[in-house]
């Protein structure tokens, strides 16, 4: 059997390294010269930054995405972050995530338990957003602050455009996987040593080479045009999102095209800092529900100091865009650095937007449309076909789980 | 260098150009160390940058 991936993001390359596993032939075509997606790393002034995700793994060493890697054997060492998280208050103190409930009066706290266990056992309607559900229950500002980093750092999101629904699912995976982790070496050496499998089991994988059109024929997919050749196969997976590959074919079902055309891509921000001194001194999330812009920052060089040239600490924040307007966004989001760290020496590497064609996801979270298209082994993975309750990249690995599981592959 | 305005502002094309001749803030533009070399087309994940007809 023949397998064709179109793009080598962390969604192409996970599905290709299973099924290189399971006795595929596997090519992977990537239009770019470098592979990874927004899932590598980017080689800046001697630092590592990132294409587009932070190098970071929202559920370390027992989430999905590190589940998957280890079954296809991928040689990747995720450094779990101590502690997961921390909140910096309104007046600057910085307290551990688990006891923000401490901040609130004993009667919320007592709720706050009560509520969260029968939310999660009954879930809500997937039309009330995570904001009217922490509105429905607590008048609590510091609550809905808290609600609008944890998505924006998370989802990319504020809180009023999750559904609280896919948000419940998230919280459950928190209790069951926990925290985040930094896999050594940057998000690179994920994407790279996927890379590894599949060329070990005989897969190829070509960069610069554009997928021109997928072949169709009676509604079945029979392979790909790459620089004017036709390429055979079995099926065909895309990691381009679900608008992109609907527009290398002919598609005809109306409902499907409604379907995609009204995904909304989620949209961020992110400032890469550089120090001589640590700003946070560990590499768990530092959560800023009271910037104005900035959901969250982490120094990933207290995990791995290789990221960054010697003596130089990499810290790097997240911000949902908000306005349509990026470079006002990202003066709010400096000005909220400035605020954080008003005593410390940095500089600003540089700043990167992501939005529209090249978001931070296609779908924003708990709006994919899953693996499936209307043309037969035609399938999707990667940022538009994330599964239920996955933050971003372990999304994307619960998603091409879905897909294996539909095929059949172990 | 032409931007077009499908520019997010990804940095890609700043971090490979070899002649640090990039500036990304919103979207990217070119300084005066740019000889056109055209490196950054190829990164650019958009298409967003043609060269200067």
């Amino acid at each position: 059997m023949k397998a064709v991936i179109i793009g080598a993001g962390l969604g192409g390359l996970l599905a290709g390294a299973k099924l290189a596993g399971a006795g595929y032939s596997v090519e992977v075509f990537e239009k770019l010269p470098f592979t990874g997606g927004r899932f590598t790393n980017l080689p800046y002034k001697g630092f590592k930054l990132s294409t587009g995700a932070l190098h970071m793994i929202p559920h370390g060493s027992r989430g999905p995405l590190a589940k998957m890697l280890r079954e296809v054997g991928a040689n990747v060492i995720i450094i779990d972050s101590e502690p997961m998280a921390v909140i910096r208050k309104e007046n600057g103190e910085i307290i551990s995530f688990h006891d923000f409930r401490n901040e609130l009066s004993l009667t919320k706290q007592v709720k706050l338990g009560t509520v969260l266990a029968y939310s999660l056992k009954f879930r809500p309607n997937n039309d009330i957003s995570f904001r009217d559900w922490v509105l429905k229950y607590f008048d609590d500002d510091c609550l809905l602050k808290l609600a609008d980093s944890f998505c924006g750092w998370s989802l990319s999101l504020q809180a009023k455009d999750v559904p609280a629904r896919e948000m419940l699912e998230i919280i459950n995976n928190m209790y069951l996987y926990k925290g985040s982790g930094v896999p050594a070496g940057g998000c690179g050496a994920v994407t790279d040593a996927l890379c590894e499998i599949i060329k070990s089991k005989g897969g190829k994988i070509y960069t610069h080479s554009c997928v021109e059109r997928i072949i169709v024929y009676n509604g079945i997919v029979k392979g790909v045009i790459v620089k004017g050749n036709q390429i055979y196969a079995d099926i065909v997976i895309s990691d381009i999102g679900p608008i992109g590959t609907s527009n290398l074919y002919e598609c005809t079902d109306s409902e499907y095209l409604d379907k995609i055309k009204n995904l909304k891509p989620s949209k961020g921000i992110k400032i890469c800092l550089s120090s001589d001194e640590p700003l946070i001194g560990h590499s768990g999330v530092y959560f800023t529900p009271y910037a104005k812009r900035v959901n969250g920052i982490n120094e990933v060089t207290n995990a791995d100091p290789s990221l960054s040239p010697p003596g130089k600490h990499l810290i790097m924040s997240h911000q949902a865009m908000i306005s349509e307007d990026t470079r006002t966004e990202i003066d709010l989001g400096l000005l909220d650095i400035a605020r954080v760290f008003p005593d410390k020496k940095y500089e600003v590497l540089l700043i990167q937007s992501y939005s529209d064609g090249w978001p931070v996801n296609r779908a924003s979270s708990g709006s994919d449309t899953g693996n499936e298209t209307p043309v037969k082994d035609l399938y999707i993975v990667g940022d538009g076909a994330k599964g239920h309750g996955g933050i971003e990249v372990e999304g994307v690995a619960l998603g091409v789980g879905n897909l294996m599981k539909m095929m059949e592959v172990n | 260098m032409k931007v077009r305005g499908d520019c997010v502002g990804c940095g890609q094309c700043a971090a490979y150009c070899p002649f640090d001749a990039i500036i990304v803030m919103a979207l990217a533009s070119m300084n005066e160390k740019c000889i056109q070399c055209g490196t950054c087309i190829d990164y650019c994940p958009l298409d967003a940058i043609s060269e200067e007809e």
